[in-house]
């Protein structure tokens, strides 16, 4: 009998206040989009399941508050996340400043996970401030991939959280492998050490 | 709930099965011939490739029945007749192509099945499988039964079953339990292709994906010993002599067992427009001679189910003399189902997109009437209440519940009461919660001095959703109550007339004062810019001077309690300066009195110096030198106090009050923590009010 799912991976979302973190995620849950902006005040949740590559993952992706002072109380969403998206806003350089800060947070709050780099509202050229190339440079410096979004004109979105989610599954299949491949390491040892017991005697 | 959803998108699949199905058109021909254990002595072209048929089928399925009657072919399983029939066949099909085996045959006792597809469909099939069910002697031998071939083709299901039912005029209801037992006992377990040696037995799969009834397409062929009945002889030679075949059919216990519901459900017939073929005279167009003299009757049956089934002919083959039976024929044209995978894979993304959506409108979800709760203008030992409306917009039950945040305990700051704090609300239900605001002696000091504001996040969690951040805040308005003797005494003005960061300024000037005065000793003023201190807080004064204008003969003074209304109104005029008189009656200003001394931040005697004072207590001397040590507006207050307190003593004919009993208030007062000491410590008080 199938599964409903093989794996479960939760992914967060941070970024400046007003960056589009809820957009983003509306549009890859619901396809959705609205023009009105309602500032998160909390963090939610949406799911999604998607193929990845034959297999079923399902996504719990948490949206989280952008305001400064709610910062201390969203850091401890970070717990047991599988990856982060960290977004700004091509059309703010604030924004994207504060990138450093938001990775700098990841961090401070998890020990090994999967991010990526997200430029959202990339629709309207004569307000993008925030130019590729230097993102991308920031971007490679970090050792991150980059990805250039609109929520509203549905750019990239779908291709960003598939891309995050390959990372997660990679990362999840690299570590199983190491485990395995320890396995074996610890029983060849352990045939060696007997083999080599039984010569001492 | 796992299962649920992953039989609710196979349902979902097969319901828009269409939208990513073609259909394929594929030509199958269907024979069945009851040979009557006669040997393949004569070519039957005529039979499976009639000059008429000028398209060649796209796939042959050919049953026999009695092929081998002989008891070898019950014993052994094995006939001589299978090979030469097996040629006949090869040199029947069609020549305008060529075809492959898909089985090579599959055989029980007489009944043997051959199926063979065009040459280069062959690699368009798959998962082959055969079987056979005995319903013969004792259930299970295969005198009679039914023998089948299913494979894959494309992304159908295709299905032949070859039977020979047991037949009887009267006994008609054999058959149909014969059909039944087919039905139900044809398992397709074995994969075989070049293996047809199946033992004449069910088996013993129980796999319902291998039964009859997951074939998308399933043709039933065979003699299924349907007779006329109610009819005789020569009527029934009559009506098809005169071709009124649509009137003897009424007679044909298959088609009237088939319209009662009794058999072959969901299976269709063709409209049969050739005479019966039983029984013959073998090699003849005569009907039985024979002693049996046997009715006529149409044994010979072609049926389907499923869906995208044409059928282009239905027909005898007079020509064919061989048997006592007349071999039948149709040729079907079906439509196999042919999947797009691009458009599979995003029909089942949509559907999966469909029930994400679902899970997540599933989700609980709450509206509250604020995220920003504001508070006005409190004051300390004012409770202050606001209403925060949680409405479930959701469509499941939410059960909500404020959680402490990170490195927090509690929930909520210690000023603050939230009521409740954990709920359940049904969908389309509110939930009032309340949250009330209250400062007391232990959250006004930080108040007072600014050091804390009133400020706290609540965070709202609704069980397996999500969570909201409520923003309390409020002006809290400093009061003298609650504030310290050090700061009290450098503020010339009331409080509320003081500026917040001058309040700040006085309060941490107070502070390193005090520290100066306890370190240096108190001797001159360490800043002789400054004005210098009042004496006593004026608060202190104006609450004592009150009581001693207006208290000194009442009776039940300090025994009998203030009213809380009162109190706050003396609050605020101590607070304001105004007015002139203090407001309500003497015993709240009393009340009021004890208040003000119980919250001060640092006692009267403050903590540093208890142990010792209470060490002290019983020598008068030393106690005198103790009080020395106090800082010099503590001193002062305490002097005060019980100059006051000797004051009332003089008048205790009429107030009736004792040194012990305003002792133990004015120890109380700021003491109530200690009660250890209590004892002890009244007899210092009472020491000490002596003294002076």
């Amino acid at each position: 009998m199938a599964r409903e799912y093989d794996h479960l991976f939760k992914l967060l979302i941070i970024g400046d206040s007003g960056v589009g973190k809820s957009s983003l995620l509306l549009r890859f849950s619901d396809n959705t989009f609205s023009g009105t902006y309602i500032t998160t005040i909390g963090v939610d949740f949406k799911i999604r399941t998607v193929d990845i590559n034959g297999e079923k993952v399902k996504l719990q992706i948490w949206d989280t508050a952008g305001q400064e002072r709610f910062r201390t109380i969203t850091s401890t969403y970070y717990r047991g996340t599988h990856g982060v998206i960290v977004v700004y806003d091509v059309s703010s350089g604030d924004s994207f400043a504060n990138v450093k800060r938001w990775l700098h947070e990841i961090d401070q709050n998890c020990d090994v996970v999967n991010r990526i780099l997200v430029g959202n509202k990339d629709d309207d050229p004569d307000r993008k401030v925030v130019l590729t190339q230097d993102a991308r440079r920031f971007a490679d410096q970090m050792g991150i991939q980059l990805f250039e979004t609109s929520a509203k004109e549905n750019i990239n979105v779908e291709e960003m959280f598939l891309a995050i989610t390959s990372l997660v599954l990679r990362s999840k299949k690299d570590q199983q492998q190491r485990i395995q491949q320890q396995a074996n390491d610890t029983v060849k040892l352990g045939k060696g050490s007997s083999s080599k017991k039984k010569k001492c005697c | 709930m796992e299962s649920s959803r992953d039989n609710h998108i196979k349902l979902q699949m097969r319901e828009r099965e269409s939208d990513y199905t073609n259909l394929q058109p594929y030509r199958i021909f269907c024979g069945t011939w009851n040979v009557n254990g006669q040997q393949a002595s004569e070519a039957i072209n005529e039979w499976l490739c009639p000059a008429e048929d000028s398209e060649p089928p796209d796939i042959y399925a050919i049953g026999f029945q009695e092929l081998d009657l002989s008891k070898n072919a019950y014993i052994f399983s094995e006939s001589v007749r299978e090979e030469d029939w097996y040629k006949r066949i090869k040199e029947a099909l069609h020549p305008k192509a060529k075809y492959k085996k898909v089985v090579k045959l599959v055989r029980l006792v007489g009944m043997m099945l051959v199926v063979f597809i065009r040459k280069g469909l062959e690699l368009e099939i798959y998962d082959v499988m055969s079987g056979t069910v005995g319903t013969g002697i004792m259930g299970v031998m295969g005198n009679k039964g039914g023998v089948a071939v299913r494979f894959g083709l494309r992304d159908s299901t295709l299905c032949f079953v070859n039977s020979h039912l047991a037949a009887h005029t009267v006994e008609f209801e054999r058959p149909h339990t014969d059909f039944k037992d087919i039905n139900s006992r044809m398992l397709f377990g074995n994969r075989t292709i070049s293996d047809h040696e199946l033992v004449p037995c069910f088996f013993f799969f129980f796999s319902s994906e291998n039964s009859l009834l997951f074939c998308s397409i399933v043709i039933w062929l065979g003699d299924l010993n349907y007779r006329l009945s109610d009819i005789d002889n020569d009527a029934c030679k009559k009506l098809i002599s005169d071709g009124r075949l649509q009137e003897l059919m009424k007679y044909d216990q298959l088609v009237r067992q088939i319209s009662q519901k009794n058999v072959f459900l969901d299976y269709l017939e063709g409209k049969i427009s050739f005479i019966p073929t039983y029984k013959y005279d073998p090699g003849t167009d005569t009907w039985d001679t024979s002693e049996k003299c046997r009715t006529p009757a149409w044994c010979d049956r072609i049926l389907w189910r499923g869906s995208n089934v044409g059928q282009l002919c239905y027909r005898s083959h007079m020509a064919c003399k061989l048997s006592d039976h007349k071999p039948v024929s149709s040729i079907f044209e079906s439509g196999i189902k042919v999947i797009d995978r691009a458009k599979q894979r995003q029909v089942y993304e949509d559907v999966m997109k469909q029930l994400d959506k679902w899970e997540n409108e599933f989700l609980p979800q709450v509206e509250v009437s604020t995220m920003e709760i504001k508070f006005k203008d409190i004051k300390f030992i004012e409770q202050k209440k606001e209403i925060l409306v949680v409405s479930n917009t959701g469509q499941v039950p939410v059960q909500f519940e404020f959680i402490p945040k990170p490195s927090d305990t509690n929930f909520c700051e210690p000023w603050l009461s939230v009521e409740p704090s954990k709920a359940v609300i049904s969908v389309g239900a509110k939930c009032e919660v309340h949250l009330s605001v209250y400062v007391n002696k232990d959250t006004g000091p930080s108040l007072n001095s600014g050091k804390a504001r009133i400020e706290d996040i609540l965070v709202l969690h609704l069980d397996g959703g999500k969570d909201l951040f409520i923003t309390v805040s409020g002006n809290y308005i400093p009061s003298s109550f609650s504030s310290s003797i050090e700061t009290l005494v450098r503020m010339f003005k009331p409080v509320t007339d003081v500026e917040t960061g001058s309040l700040i300024e006085i309060v941490s000037a107070s502070t390193s004062l005090q520290h100066l005065i306890l370190t240096i000793d108190q001797a001159s003023s360490p800043n002789p810019s400054e004005d210098p201190p009042l004496d006593i807080p004026k608060e202190i004064w104006r609450l004592v001077d009150h009581l001693y204008k207006y208290g000194m003969e009442q009776d039940e003074l300090f025994r009998q309690p203030g009213l809380h209304s009162e109190i706050q109104l003396i609050r605020d005029c101590l607070d304001q300066g105004k007015p002139r008189l203090l407001p309500g009656s003497v015993h709240s200003v009393a009340e009021a009195l004890l208040l003000f001394l119980e919250v001060l931040p640092e006692p009267v005697v403050p903590y540093e110096h208890y142990d010792l004072c209470l060490h002290v207590c019983d020598n008068f001397t030393q106690a005198k030198q103790v009080l020395q040590r106090l800082p010099t507006s503590h001193r002062n207050v305490f002097k005060y106090i019980c100059a006051f307190l000797r004051e009332l003593l003089k008048h205790s004919a009429s107030n009736f009050l004792d040194a012990r009993f305003l002792g133990e208030l004015h120890l109380n007062g700021h003491q109530s923590s200690r009660t250890a000491h209590q004892t002890r410590a009244d007899h210092r008080s009472s020491l000490l009010c002596d003294a002076f």
